[in-house]
């Protein structure tokens, strides 16, 4: 969809080029992230595919198309962009803003209406917002707002400079998710620019990793990277973590479960002391048939003598089969238990212990 | 009661103004006119001027030392000057009064367009704004509010000197304080300074309001809450 053929950018006034023969390939419906140290081009890299930025050298082409065959302005126009300030209109209403591109194109006004009722759903926007003006709205509803003003022509490509940058942890996330759960149903040829190694791996379909001087280390997908890194510069790059971001890729679905000291509800205490024995636990977890009632301490079953009228606790953490390792591991650390139970839709599974998460961490 | 009205019936004549209402009235439309006309074509003039200065930024050191120099000049000199070539004409007056008003509106012209934040006209490229249009519908609205800061400053000013006009055979209510100084000894004199005083401060006052209004009503979206 997008090719990129030995691009170089040299900026007036300086020797070296910030962008230097780089060619890198974006497929349809593919969602590439950009990412890398400060100076490393990747905004740069991002800003010649719209030509806010012009190549020293090098071809771009978009879908069969050179980007120069059309004028700056109309190839703009065909291609979503969001930046880190958003840099919404402040004088126009929201529904204006989004308005932007289509009105650009000389759309008609009920087609420009029809759109922004449906963008509005789109990325979740209550409607009695549309008439409110930029400053009147918090940082992640304008987040939500640029990328929809985006999106109002229905662009094939979208691309994202820092889109998340200015937001505070917790309203990224969300729109983290947000972005995903739009692309599966969008399908747009994405490509994202961000400094942050882990928004790269949770949103790329491939990751683009530069140095400085717009030097390609890695091109490939996050889990192959993590495994694999292809330079001392990339596995720096990722982190002393890089096992652990890795569980992040791995949903829990692909790990055989343990079926953990689950004894039910009317088992004697020496086939409960056996169950502890065999899982060197001090613990014994309680259910049957695909439930799980909660847990009880070694002390509390021996003091009773049995479970009748023992008080379980329940398990605080619970995963379902489609959250990652990584989650798994969140769950574990910080449960009393040090294992967690995961469920599939309500039914009990098995259980992940730490030992499980950490050799794949190892491997 | 009557005491007051004794003492000011020293120095001042009701029946003066009653007996030339229809005159004040004209004259202060006159005030009006000049004011509205420089404010007008000053406005034209920097509007030019200042877009000369965003697209070639060396012609804007230039452009503010030429309008500063004009601000500088005592309006009385400047007619001086002009009478031999332009003649006691409103021509005259309105080249001493639009020259007043350039370098006030095109310091807040260019300011307020400065001011327009980078991520704005980012995103206004990105989404394939010309130069041209990106100018007239973003740039432009968003230094409203500076630019009518400016004309409001432009406006009292040039009200206040359309009186010295009068110099020249018009000045709208400077006509009436140059007659009062005329015969100053006179009750009808001091009535006369005191009518065209009054009036250019209630004209300034009254211009002044109804700009903010006009300003308010242009840019609803300014002064709004933040959220967050």
């Amino acid at each position: 969809m997008i090719e990129l053929s030995d691009v170089s950018k040299t900026f007036r006034g300086t020797d070296a080029p910030a962008v230097g023969r780089l060619s890198l390939n974006v497929g349809v419906g593919e969602t590439v992230v950009l990412v890398g140290p400060s100076g490393c081009g990747k905004t740069t890299t991002l800003k010649m595919i719209n030509r806010l930025i012009e190549p020293t050298s090098g071809t771009i082409v978009i879908d069969g198309q050179s980007v120069t065959d059309v004028p700056a302005h109309e190839l703009r126009r065909s291609i979503g962009y969001v930046i880190q300030q958003i840099g919404l209109f402040p004088h126009r209403t929201i529904r204006q803003n989004i308005a932007t591109v289509p009105g650009l194109l000389g759309w008609e006004k009920w087609r420009v209406a029809d759109r922004i009722d449906e963008l509005a759903d789109l990325v979740d926007i209550n409607p009695d917002m549309l008439d409110r003006y930029p400053s009147e709205l918090s940082g992640g509803e304008r987040q939500r707002i640029g990328v929809a003003r985006a999106l109002a022509a229905d662009p094939p490509v979208l691309l994202m400079d820092e889109p998340f940058g200015a937001v505070d942890p917790i309203v990224r996330a969300r729109l983290q998710e947000g972005l995903l759960s739009l692309q599966e149903r969008l399908h747009k040829t994405i490509v994202l620019v961000t400094h942050d190694i882990d928004e790269a791996i949770l949103l790329g379909d491939r990751v683009a990793i530069l140095n400085v001087g717009g030097h390609l280390e890695q091109y490939d997908t996050p889990a192959e990277i993590l495994r694999s890194p292809a330079s001392p510069f990339v596995a720096d790059f990722l982190g002393t973590d890089r096992g652990i971001k890795r569980l992040s890729l791995i949903p829990i679905r692909d790990i055989e479960l343990e079926h953990g000291p689950v004894v039910s509800a009317d088992a004697g205490s020496e086939e409960i002391e056996q169950v502890m024995a065999a899982s060197g636990v001090d613990w014994i977890a309680v259910g049957s048939d695909g439930q799980l009632d909660g847990w009880v301490p070694r002390e509390d079953v021996r003091a009773a003598g049995s479970l009748t009228g023992v008080a379980l606790r329940p398990f605080e953490t619970t995963l379902d089969i489609s959250d990652s390792l990584k989650e798994a591991l969140d769950a574990v650390v910080s449960s009393h238990t040090s294992v967690a139970a995961v469920f599939e839709e309500g039914r009990y599974l098995g259980m992940l212990s730490i030992d499980t998460i950490s050799e794949e961490i190892v491997q | 009661m009557t005491l007051i009205a004794q003492a000011a019936s020293g120095w001042f004549r009701w029946d003066w103004i009653t007996n030339n209402a229809d005159a004040i009235w004209d004259r202060t439309l006159e005030h009006v006119y000049l004011t509205a006309l420089a404010v007008g074509i000053g406005l034209i003039i920097s509007l030019v001027l200042s877009v000369v200065s965003l697209k070639w930024r060396p012609t804007y050191q230039p452009i503010t030392w030429v309008t500063g120099i004009l601000y500088t000049i005592p309006s009385l000199a400047l007619f001086a000057f002009l009478v031999p070539v332009t003649g006691l004409s409103v021509l005259t007056a309105e080249i001493g009064l639009v020259s007043y008003t350039l370098l006030i509106l095109i310091r807040n012209i260019v300011t307020g367009i400065d001011a327009v934040p980078a991520d704005v006209l980012e995103s206004a490229a990105g989404m394939g704004y010309t130069q041209g249009r990106r100018f007239w519908d973003i740039e432009l609205p968003i230094a409203v509010p500076v630019i009518i800061t400016g004309i409001r400053i432009a406006t009292v000013t040039v009200i206040g000197l359309v009186t010295v006009t009068s110099l020249i055979g018009l000045g709208g209510l400077g006509f009436f304080i140059l007659r009062g100084l005329q015969n100053f000894s006179s009750p009808i004199g001091t009535t006369q300074i005191f009518i065209g005083t009054i009036l250019s401060v209630v004209l300034a006052v009254a211009a002044d309001v109804s700009l903010a209004g006009i300003q308010r009503w242009l840019t609803p979206w300014a002064n709004r809450g933040v959220a967050e």
